[in-house]
């Protein structure tokens, strides 16, 4: 993206966590839509054959979460890995089999959700060790004060279309246009932490349930209409946040394919451009060079 | 040893009644004092959770500068699960009682209820509330999960609703024996599914549903009051609550306005159906929900 910002000024920090396993109780069941119980896999652990640019719906499977999902044991150690952990963050394996394998942050959903490739995520598992360079909190646009970014590697930032149009907005290139209607489970909750679960993309289910999404990828870029998440998540008519598709598939009602939050600000001050190839693959996977770790940084 | 035989008629199930216990919430807050507002500005909440004092059913929701307050007292249980229990069992309408400390004995009633850690907000008479204290323990009767009203049609189902206070709410029934018939519901206002908050998502049984409401106008255009019946347009509530078109829930507002960024003033939901079967009328201007005085809380 060609836009300036304070980027040289931000501080990077090495983080740790580990790969954290699914969670479930002895009751084993959710409960979907129409009342159907569920036990579907998708939260925790490692996830293997999903990456960015693949469908993020029609799994068997509930809150999908690509690659490896990754938390801190220390509470307040894991809540600053979970704030400061961006989308585009190099993420290393430091433990295990896999050890020395470099992946990438897609997102956040309570968990770090980092993206391998199937080689590397074949030999992870629960307990293995990472280290993630944390750099983007306090990312911010001079020549676009009303934009807040937040949860976005510059790397990230660079390496996407658009920027800075010659009549001042910024210009974001998105594959798909979320209404509002479609905000479900994350309403209310820091934009900084998990992610916005959206409606009506319930693949095989009642076309009352549709609101059309059920084409989003993960990894897509997204606008969310007449949402602000400046500092929250909230309804609010004329304002756009732009996210990133980091979780797919659910069968749980109110939930769904979750974009984590990178840009926020009223609509009048975004040009937005309906982009298929707007996609974390197009610039993360294939240029993998762009947010080489440092070797300074880590070994 | 029985067995289910094509002679036997249908009858409706039994309700059970539960005593739960609940102790009144002390308000808590993290290490920092400020939270931050919608419009970026940081806030000290007040009335978040444990007494609120000064604030009745009837007020409008948005009548103090508070963040969550409840009209009267919010109980809570120290073990999580038992609170969660506690949250999810009791009832709108529920009898409590007051079983230690300076107001023991004192009658108040389950309005409403608040989801994550759960809470079971209690209302009291105004004086009885001004006696009590966080720490106060709370007997509430628990009764109303799993009542199906005679008559109510079939695509419809109420939850969080004691059976007792019915008749408070302008909640219409068709006559028993037409199932075909709507239940017709006087609101104050419908609103569409959009302006759902934090809630969304989550199970209505134990959560409210906070509606990202603007503040009323200077004539109180927009405005809502504790203890009205909202009604939200394409919005189901049976499993989790979620988007679903042609639907209809109706819930009672418990708890005022917030600043945080999607949140506002709450509804528990009570009824939620397809719009066919469930039809809401508004009335801005002169509905009347829950009142203290109906439940005998002056």
């Amino acid at each position: 993206m060609k836009v300036a910002s304070n980027a040289a000024r931000l501080v990077r920090q090495v983080l740790t966590g580990e790969v954290w396993p699914p969670l479930a109780d002895r009751h084993a069941y959710r409960v979907g839509p129409d009342g159907q119980p569920f036990l579907l896999p998708g939260m925790g652990g490692v996830t293997l054959d999903v990456h960015c640019g693949d469908p993020a719906t029609g799994y068997a499977s509930d809150h999908l979460e690509p690659g490896a999902s990754i938390r801190h044991r220390d509470p307040g150690a894991n809540m600053a890995l979970q704030f400061l952990t961006c989308v585009g963050n190099q993420v290393r394996v430091v433990s295990g089999p896999a050890a020395g394998a470099a992946g990438h942050v897609i997102g956040q959903h309570a968990y770090v959700l980092a993206d391998f490739a199937d080689a590397a995520a074949a030999e992870l598992t629960t307990g293995d060790a990472v280290t993630v360079l944390a750099v983007g909190q306090g990312l911010a646009l001079p020549g676009h004060p009303q934009v807040v970014v937040k949860n976005c590697d510059p790397g990230l930032l660079a390496a996407m279309p658009g920027g800075t149009r010659p009549d001042g907005r910024l210009e974001v290139h998105v594959a798909a246009r979320v209404p509002a209607e479609a905000i479900g489970a994350g309403a209310g909750m820091a934009s900084e932490y998990a992610n916005t679960d959206l409606m009506g993309a319930y693949t095989g289910l009642g076309p009352d349930l549709s609101l059309g999404l059920e084409g989003l990828r993960i990894g897509d870029l997204v606008a969310l209409a007449d949402a602000d998440h400046r500092y929250g998540r909230g309804y609010r008519p004329g304002y756009l946040t732009i996210g990133v598709i980091s979780t797919g598939q659910c069968m749980m009602f109110g939930h769904g394919p979750g974009p984590s939050t990178l840009l926020s600000g009223p609509s009048s001050a975004f040009c937005l451009v309906d982009d298929p190839d707007a996609n974390l693959a197009r610039w993360l996977h294939q240029q993998p060079a762009q947010s080489a770790p440092d070797p300074a940084v880590i070994p | 040893m029985t067995t289910a035989g094509s002679g036997l008629r249908a009858v409706p199930p039994r309700l059970v009644t539960v005593n739960l216990l609940g102790a009144v919430e002390h308000p808590v807050l993290d290490g920092s004092p400020y939270r931050v507002d919608r419009n970026g500005c940081p806030y000290v909440p007040a009335g978040d959770g444990g007494i609120v004092l000064g604030l009745e059913l009837g007020d409008s929701a948005f009548a103090l500068d508070a963040d969550h307050a409840a009209p009267g007292a919010c109980l809570v249980h120290p073990d999580p699960a038992a609170r969660q229990a506690l949250a999810a069992y009791a009832c709108v309408g529920n009898e409590v009682r007051v079983r230690t400390g300076e107001a023991v004995g004192t009658r108040g009633v389950v309005l409403g209820k608040r989801g994550e850690e759960g809470r079971v907000i209690a209302g009291f008479a105004a004086a009885d509330l001004a006696r009590m204290r966080p720490g106060d323990e709370v007997g509430v009767r628990a009764r109303g999960q799993g009542w199906r009203p005679p008559g109510l049609p079939p695509e419809v189902a109420v939850m969080n609703l004691d059976p007792g206070i019915l008749s408070l709410l302008p909640i219409g029934l068709p006559a028993a024996g037409t199932e075909t018939a709507a239940v017709v519901v006087g609101v104050r206002v419908t609103v569409p599914s959009r302006l759902a908050g934090n809630g969304i998502g989550r199970p209505a049984a134990a959560w409210d549903l906070d509606l990202q409401l603007p503040p009323p106008g200077p004539d109180g255009a927009g405005d809502v009051a504790l203890g009205d019946l909202v009604a939200v347009n394409d919005l189901d509530v049976r499993y989790n609550m979620g988007y679903r078109r042609g639907w209809v829930t109706v819930g009672i507002v418990v708890h005022g306005a917030s600043p945080l960024p999607g949140h506002g003033p709450g509804i528990t939901p009570l009824l939620t159906g397809p719009a066919a079967a469930l039809r809401t009328h508004a009335d801005p201007a002169g509905h009347v929900g829950l009142t203290a005085a109906a439940l005998k809380l002056q």
